[in-house]
């Protein structure tokens, strides 16, 4: 092939591959690509107001606020033998929310500035989880597992103990003594569906509290508790 | 002398095939718009061109949008370019977001729609006698068509939920004056893709889904 013809044809052929690659700056089709995270989610709050009975002086000095982080101080007041209600309870709300199994751990320290084995002690505050209950649009149905024994004041509960004659909260997980350390007191299956945080429902029990008024040697007692809420 | 024949048939054909993909290649475009945008989003991101000249090719993270995401919403807005000399149709298929677990992020809880026609430069073609159609149900903003629904969850005026197959969300009269076999600044109209994505208690896990945005020859309108 003559040198001009080889020439020509290298000229048309880089016509034909520029004329490709402006092609290739065009397209009818385009991507979008996406993806989204969603990670295990657990909360506690206040499930609203706390209820004080039985009591002789003192009160609820930082009450619960519903769907409010949890932060409730209660004053039980007088929990020697002048105190003549047969127990002094508090019925403190809890609201759990999760997109996952949750469990909801306790742990308690009971404080007395006695100095005998009468002073008030962790086993003498009696503690129990009430009624599950999962109601509202947007929560899940679930069996959740209770722990503890439901209401210490039970009388299948507690009792006054032949020998000693102290009045005895005996049941399984039944008293503070029980949660001395992180322990397992509710836990259950995903209790919200897909809504969004601003639906203010959940899974809602009361954490109840009681002291059998006694002859416990005088002074003062504190008593703090703290849940926590997994999701394993 | 039946070698020249053969060469200069070859190179014919060869041209004819460059004209003719030429042709088409200005006829009907889809790049990006511009710089897509986020909002709301913990721990996401969004990527693409700021370019209008470069290939559509976006990748959106929404990010957390379990309720440890306390925002309302996450929002995407991605602009979206489109050439054509001829009337046109923008459809839209999906791969991906087919979650088992209906408590898991599902194509419904993705709001999708279309807003802010508008024109590409100077070039882009303006036409009195036929508009530019967002098709039903695509014609809103997400984020605010978003209601909630009887279960408490979370909807949209439209989402990917809408999306059936290949589905067309757009079509119109051409787009562009000229007929430049190049991709150029100012030759067309850009239309804002919006996602929308509500931070909700859905169950744990990571979703992840493809559009594919193709523009096609539309029903005959007129300009």
């Amino acid at each position: 092939m003559p040198r001009s013809k080889t020439l020509n044809l290298i000229f048309l052929i880089t016509l034909l591959m520029f004329s490709a690659v402006t092609c290739l700056g065009q397209s009818t089709t385009g991507t979008v690509s996406m993806s989204a995270t969603v990670s295990k989610f657990v909360e506690i709050n206040s499930g609203g107001a706390v209820t004080l009975a039985g009591n002789s002086g003192g009160g609820v000095t930082t009450d619960g606020v519903a769907n409010s982080p949890l932060a409730v101080s209660i004053n039980l007041g007088e929990l020697g033998p002048s105190n003549t209600n047969s127990f002094v309870t508090a019925s403190v709300p809890l609201k759990l929310r999760s997109n996952a199994a949750y469990v909801l751990s306790m742990s308690a320290t009971v404080t007395s500035s006695g100095a005998s084995s009468s002073k008030i002690g962790a086993a003498d505050v009696g503690f129990g989880l009430g009624t599950v209950s999962r109601t509202g649009v947007g929560v899940n149905a679930g069996a959740d597992t209770n722990a503890t024994s439901g209401d210490p004041t039970l009388a299948a509960n507690g009792s006054v103990n032949g020998t000693t004659g102290r009045y005895e909260f005996t049941a399984v997980r039944s008293n503070l003594n029980a949660f001395s350390s992180s322990t397992t007191a509710l836990s259950g299956p995903i209790i919200m569906n897909a809504v969004p945080r601003s639906n203010a429902n959940g899974l809602t029990v009361p954490a109840m509290f009681a002291v059998k008024p006694q002859f416990f040697e005088n002074g003062t007692t504190t008593i703090s508790v703290t849940f926590t809420v997994t999701a394993p | 002398m039946r070698l020249r024949h053969v060469t200069y048939s070859l190179l014919l054909a060869l041209i004819v095939l460059a004209f003719a993909q030429t042709t088409f290649a200005q006829a009907l475009d889809i790049s990006s718009g511009g710089l897509p945008t986020i909002t709301g989003a913990v721990g996401g991101s969004v990527t693409g061109s700021a370019s209008v000249t470069n290939d559509l090719v976006v990748t959106i993270n929404f990010g957390e949008v379990s309720p440890l995401n306390t925002n309302s919403i996450v929002k995407v807005v991605v602009p979206i370019a489109l050439r054509s000399n001829q009337p046109y149709q923008v459809a839209v298929s999906m791969s991906g977001l087919n979650n088992a677990n209906t408590q898991a992020v599902q194509a419904s809880d993705v709001g999708f729609g279309l807003q802010n026609p508008r024109l590409l430069g100077g070039a882009g073609q303006v036409c009195n006698q036929s508009t530019h159609i967002i098709r039903t149900p695509f014609n809103n903003d997400p984020a605010l068509t978003a209601t909630i629904g009887s279960n408490g969850r979370v909807s949209y005026q439209s989402s990917l939920g809408s999306l059936s197959g290949s589905t067309i969300i757009l079509s119109g009269p051409e787009l562009s004056k000229n007929n430049s076999s190049k991709r150029q600044q100012s030759d067309g109209w850009i239309f804002d893709a919006v996602f929308t994505l509500t931070p909700q208690f859905f169950a744990s896990g990571i979703s992840s889904a493809t559009l594919i945005f193709t523009i096609s020859p539309g029903p005959n309108v007129p300009c």
